[in-house]
């Protein structure tokens, strides 16, 4: 008689490794808001660049992220309407400026981000 | 066996952390144009064609430092005009930079003096290639690691300048302010443009 073959698995992962990550992945409703927001790179690396240096201009941006005007203007209106950075707008001479700037609730989620993202390698790190 | 297209968490987190931390590191550094290292070394050529001159080899030093303000500026205006079209000429990595560049300077400017004033001419050539090597290994902080390679090069040929006789003095000077600014900025801008593309 044939045997059946069991079928495929992958090999769990250590019990402490697993209770670990549990305890990892219960993230706030704020994080999984922040993280949902920040699932696109360029937001996030907008709120990065943000964190280092006080203010930063729209054309700044633009060259950091090497992205279209319109791309751009719609993930800074995203995270303008999340809370998370300020836009001001004013006239350099004729030309239009934007300044955006990281609000207080946008530096300490992406703190908190940060600490959740370090807290999952930990938690994955064997040993 | 088809491949698996699956990410590990660890995986996906560190590459988020890797991103962050490159995204922070590009938003404090300063992408400075290797054109401008074009234009101050051709400067310093002509400077050194200048000085060899039989009417002017006396006064090779003081051709030198008419040529450094012009070759400052040269370069600070190609810089300007790459900074204002990133948007802002002052902003906090450009004030960064002049920290790191000005206090060599303004020792070299001073020591320069005090040489002249002593009439130590022969060390000024080597003073001024190894402190401006100095300022550029700290520019390079907020810039780029080829421009420390460059410093520490500038510093090196700084180093035997001072043990060089004087006749060999303006080759050196070309080699430095003039060859060295020109192959760099050739260099800095084939690898900009490399990483544009």
């Amino acid at each position: 008689m044939a045997t059946r073959a069991s079928p495929r698995v992958r090999s769990p992962a250590p019990a402490a490794q697993r209770a670990k990550l549990a305890g990892v992945a219960g993230a706030g409703r704020e994080e999984a808001r922040f993280e949902r927001l920040v699932y696109e790179r360029v937001r996030l690396g907008m709120m990065s660049a943000l964190a280092v240096r006080e203010e930063l201009t729209f054309s700044e941006l633009k060259a950091l992220f090497a992205v279209s005007d319109g791309n751009l203007s719609a993930h800074a209106r995203k995270l303008e309407e999340a809370g998370y950075v300020t836009c001001t707008k004013s006239f350099e001479g004729r030309r239009p400026k934007s300044i955006y700037r990281l609000t207080v609730i946008g530096r300490a989620a992406l703190n908190r981000y940060l600490d959740h993202v370090e807290a999952v390698i930990r938690a994955t790190r064997p040993g | 066996m088809p491949r698996s297209n699956t990410v590990t968490i660890d995986a996906h987190a560190a590459a988020t952390l890797r991103y962050i931390r490159a995204s922070m590191e590009r938003a404090g550094s300063v992408a400075v144009p290797g054109f401008a290292g074009v234009v101050m070394g051709l400067i310093g050529l002509g400077a050194a064609v200048a000085a060899s001159m039989t009417t002017l080899r006396a006064h090779a030093l003081l051709v030198w430092l008419a040529a450094a303000p012009v070759a400052a500026l040269g370069g600070a205006i190609v810089m300007a005009r790459q900074f204002a079209l990133q948007g802002s000429v002052w902003g906090a990595p450009v004030r960064k930079l002049l920290l790191c560049l000005l206090p060599s300077l303004f020792a070299g400017a001073i020591i320069t003096a005090v040489h002249w004033q002593a009439g130590n001419l022969h060390a000024i050539p080597g003073t001024w290639l190894l402190l401006y090597g100095c300022a550029l290994i700290c520019a390079s902080a907020p810039t780029a690691r080829i421009v420390a390679v460059l410093g520490a090069l500038f510093v090196l040929l700084g180093l035997a300048t001072l043990l060089l006789p004087d006749r060999w003095h303006n080759l050196a000077l070309a080699a430095g302010f003039g060859g060295l600014h020109l192959t760099f900025g050739v260099l800095i801008a084939r690898e900009r443009h490399g990483n544009q593309s």
